[in-house]
């Protein structure tokens, strides 16, 4: 079973997102913030990750960074209500960029998408 | 007008210039009497109206750091130029820069609050007069993504550069790495186009391969990776720095090894140097103190204070000592009846009376007791000192004799 990282510091979207991809048939872990998902990916391995990028403590901008230091290959969509972090040069590290939306129809995609690539690739 | 960002790499190690580099980077090894490595590549870049640079450092930088502040403190902030030098801060990761690639990579911050169309990436590691405006008119021109700076190099030093082999527009079709076997140029089997290290780039295209780079296994290097990497999907251009070179000798110096270190210093000394330090449209910059001019005393019998073929820099004086093709940095002092020959004396070097100096290099500050000899014999030297295969003998900075 595929496990999914989802870094989000909305209780809420978290525990959608962590309903809706379970029901996917993914197994998914969750962070609040860009330190636990550091923490997190020492932890726990995951397959793919779903970042936020306003949040407190660490902030997904400089978690991808990081994230990507420690492991260079895992693919990392940012998902974040404001399209204009795209201008940031730093977003173009991660593999996928979705806007926030209650449907989360995308999100899905974009992580099948990803998850048969980096299997195949 | 295309906004251009310069990021120079000052991070060099320079292993094969220990100990010169024993407390200091490269780029901050002092070098023709007064300058420093980097100055060269500064100038450059003040030389070509290029004036948005800034400087990454990484190890031993402190020298580096204190003569940038000493003497490249020169540009107007208010009308936005600049020389800034900016340390290693694991912005985005924990480690030290991996390779030259990775180092553009960790400020990427700089680049997106500067935005530039181009960014003009140097080393600051080479002695050589280059106008970069030149080669940016090219890289324009060409439409190109990636234009890197080429000069030609006999085949059998292919083993210390990158080998840029070209099609006959100047596109660049294959990249070699330091290889054995080089991709030699048409028309000329005995030549090939060696990188200078010298890179523009557009910005945004950049940060893609750099992105790509950094998300795959690789050595993060310019020269490995990223221009390979580009070769098959990109617009990539050798830029022949004939068509930019400032001296018109085709003069660029790698002085990686004390040899060539030492050979380059003492070109300065020919009556015709290679390397002109006189152009008054190309002047080098750099930080001097304000010593004194230098002096040469004693007219006595057996007791002169000569300076042949030499250059002597302000605060050095040669006292009854005699000086022959050599160089002299501000504060070197000679004494009577000593004897320097073929060597260089870095700032504040202090040789006694009666010594004998021939093919060395002094480093900083060191004071050479009275009838001390060196270079007279190697065995001797080399259990103290580093030796070089042709015999060049370097004294260590701090050493006490």
């Amino acid at each position: 079973m595929k496990k999914i990282l989802v870094v989000e510091d909305e209780e809420g979207l978290r525990l959608l997102y962590q309903e809706e991809l379970e029901a996917e048939g993914y197994e998914v872990i969750t962070a609040r913030n860009g330190k636990e998902a550091i923490q997190k990916l020492e932890e726990g391995k995951p397959d793919l990750i779903i970042l936020d990028i306003v949040m407190p403590v660490m902030d997904g901008m400089e978690a991808l960074g990081r994230i990507v230091g420690k492991d260079r290959k895992i693919p990392i969509i940012l998902n974040t209500s404001h399209s204009g972090y795209r201008e940031n040069f730093m977003s173009w590290v991660a593999d996928a960029y979705v806007t926030k939306s209650s449907d989360l129809e995308e999100l899905k995609k974009t992580v099948k998408k990803l998850l048969t690539k980096s299997k195949t690739g | 007008m295309k906004k251009i960002v310069t990021m120079l790499l000052a991070g060099g190690r320079g292993e094969r210039l220990y100990p010169l580099t024993r407390d200091r980077a490269k780029p901050a090894v002092p070098f023709g009497a007064i300058y420093r490595i980097i100055d060269f590549t500064l100038s450059n870049c003040l030389n070509s109206d290029i004036r948005h640079i800034y400087i990454l450092t990484q190890y031993k930088s402190t020298s580096l750091h204190r003569h940038v502040q000493l003497g490249w403190n020169i540009l107007s902030p208010i009308l936005g130029e600049f020389i800034e030098v900016v340390p290693a801060q694991q912005r985005i990761d924990e480690h030290w820069y991996k390779g030259t690639a990775d180092a553009i990579f960790q400020n990427l911050y700089i680049l997106q609050h500067e935005r530039p169309d181009l960014v003009l990436i140097l080393s600051g590691d080479h002695i050589y007069k280059m106008d970069y405006r030149k080669m940016i008119a090219f890289h324009i021109e060409k439409g190109a993504d990636l234009t890197v700076a080429a000069i030609r190099m006999d085949r059998t030093m292919s083993r210390e550069f990158g080998v840029i082999e070209v099609d006959p527009e100047g596109r660049i079709i294959g990249f070699q790495e330091k290889p054995e076997d080089p991709r030699t140029i048409p028309g000329d089997p005995e030549g090939i186009l060696a990188s200078m290290g010298v890179y523009v780039f557009n910005t945004e295209i950049m940060i893609k391969r750099l992105i790509e780079d950094v998300r795959s296994d690789s050595s993060h290097d310019f020269g490995k990776d990223i221009i390979p990497s580009m070769i098959q999907k990109d617009r990539i251009f050798a830029f022949d720095f004939r068509q930019g070179d400032r001296g018109e000798m085709g003069y660029w110096r790698d002085v990686g090894t004390i040899d060539a270190y030492y050979e380059a210093n003492m070109d300065l000394v020919s009556v015709i140097p290679q390397l002109n330090l006189y152009d008054p449209e190309w002047p080098i910059f750099t930080h001097q103190a304000p010593f004194p001019p230098a002096k040469t005393v004693l007219l006595e019998e057996g007791r002169i204070g000569t300076a042949l073929n030499s250059i002597l820099s302000n605060g050095s004086i040669i006292s009854g000592g005699s000086v022959k093709r050599s160089i002299l940095s501000p504060r070197a002092s000679v004494h009577s009846y000593a004897d320097v020959e073929d060597s260089i004396l870095l700032s504040g070097v202090d040789v006694g009376r009666h010594a004998k100096i021939r093919r060395a290099i002094i480093d900083k500050d060191v004071q050479v007791p009275q009838g001390m000899k060196i270079g007279y014999d190697l065995e001797e030297d080399a259990r103290q000192f580093t030796v070089t295969a042709s015999g060049i003998v370097v004294v260590p900075k701090w050493i006490k004799l």
